[in-house]
């Protein structure tokens, strides 16, 4: 099979999948559409390593490194790349009663909660939760242990959960309904 | 189990990713201790919310459009190779030629033999046929979310009549149907939606050549079987596979309900 067919037997389908990874990741539509482009070419050009049986997975890691490229590039303030040092921005964000309440009011509805997610725990939500892949493949495209994917996961869910938006939204939902 | 070490296996819990035996003590656990089932109600409560709340973008159809052009541009580059080739060789005598004629039916050959035997494989085939459906414009032949409307344009078509089941209740929309090649006979294709995610259900009489209960990955598309119902049932979609497996066990007990 010709290095285009299976590129658009193994790949392509998976285009949403990147697309949206991208899109959550770069929290803009250009920006993503730019980012997938170029993972296609990257594609393209090491079909070779594709196994078949895992083509979403490995597709998914080419977009995230074209993504961290891109982010390089573009917006080099925007990573971290010392854990606790995320750990401890978070941490003092939320423990200012009035930075938090200045961050809360920017955040109208819980994808604005999960897009102002610092990045680590972004991916791993995403993959988690709206790609709905396992721990192991997680750990496969962001490169790190599956112990690593399951405390960042447990991290982006209790910055979700601790957010007071979850339970105002929650109260109005039910008055609403009542 | 104390509550420690459930802390840590709630989420991992919550989701499918504990084994069989972790399954077992951590419900045992979740049964007796309060704090704990509040936990994890907290995180079946937050998932529910991200799947409603939060989108799953799609690839908007500009992104498509211009990857397709840049895989037409490559396909060009590749198709330009082998005609310099051709006009290389042209000088060669007619008997060069029947060999190379020779060649090329001996490559037909064994790649026919090669694609019979991928295709030998139903799953295989399922996820092929899922495929080329969602890339090309071919995936809903009748588009109704129906199943009164879908159910006699697929049975007109068809030598028998596939049941239409409403999963609506499931949170599958059914959005339509079309008349697939499977395994060497026409077969009926029931497309949902869940989500952002598009599930092909191919429906034929019962077929014994699947083991009763099959559940597979082909190229990161899940596969998930069952029988029921008076017929086979095979799921094809990149949701994931428990969604998959549950809901290809629901149709194939669809008309006891």
């Amino acid at each position: 099979m010709s290095d285009v067919k299976r590129f658009e037997a193994l790949v392509l389908p998976h285009l949403d999948s990147a697309y949206n990874l991208a899109r959550w990741l770069t929290r803009d539509s250009q920006d993503a559409q730019d980012v997938v482009q170029d993972a296609c070419v990257r594609a393209l050009k090491y079909l070779g390593s594709l196994e078949r049986s895992d083509a979403r997975a490995w597709f998914l890691a080419i977009v995230r490194n074209a993504f961290y490229d891109w982010v390089g590039r573009n917006r080099p303030a925007e990573i971290v790349h010392d854990e606790d040092a995320v750990d401890a921005a978070v941490d003092a964000a939320s423990s200012s009663p009035e930075q938090a309440a200045v961050r809360n009011a920017e955040l109208r509805v819980l994808s604005d909660a999960v897009a102002a997610l610092p990045v680590q725990y972004r991916e791993v939500l995403i993959l988690r939760e709206l790609e709905e892949l396992s721990y192991k493949e997680i750990a496969s495209i962001a490169d790190i242990p599956v112990g690593t994917v399951m405390s960042r996961l447990a991290r982006a869910r209790a910055l979700l959960q601790r957010s007071p938006l979850l339970h105002a939204i929650r109260g109005q939902s039910t008055r609403s309904a009542s | 189990m104390n509550c420690n070490d459930a802390a840590v296996m709630i989420a991992a819990y919550a989701d499918g990713e504990t084994d069989r035996a972790r399954t077992r003590s951590i419900k045992t656990h979740l049964v007796s201790c309060p704090d704990c089932a509040a936990k994890y109600e907290e995180l079946v409560v937050l998932r529910g919310r991200i799947r409603r709340e939060v989108p799953r973008y799609s690839a908007p159809p500009a992104l498509r459009a211009s990857v397709l052009a840049s895989l037409d541009t490559a396909r060009q580059a590749a198709a330009a190779r082998p005609r310099i080739g051709i006009d290389r060789w042209r000088w060669l005598t007619g008997g060069a030629l029947a060999g190379c004629a020779a060649t090329v039916l001996a490559w037909f050959i064994g790649t026919a033999i090669i694609d019979w035997r991928v295709n030998d494989d139903v799953a295989v085939e399922a996820v092929t046929s899922h495929v080329r459906a969602t890339l090309g414009n071919q995936l809903i032949q009748v588009a109704s979310s129906n199943q009164h409307t879908v159910k006699p344009w697929l049975s007109a078509r068809l030598d028998y009549s596939p049941p239409v089941p409403d999963m609506q209740q499931e949170g599958f929309t059914l959005i339509g149907g079309r008349v697939d090649y499977l395994d060497q006979r026409p077969c009926a294709t029931l497309v949902y939606k869940i989500r952002d995610h598009t599930v092909d259900v191919f429906v034929r009489p019962n077929a014994p050549r699947l083991p009763p209960s099959a559940l597979r990955t082909v190229r990161g598309i899940n596969v998930a079987h069952a029988s029921g119902s008076g017929m086979d049932w095979l799921a094809v979609s990149d949701v994931s596979r428990d969604v998959l497996a549950s809901f290809v066990q629901q149709l194939a007990r669809s008309d006891t309900r």
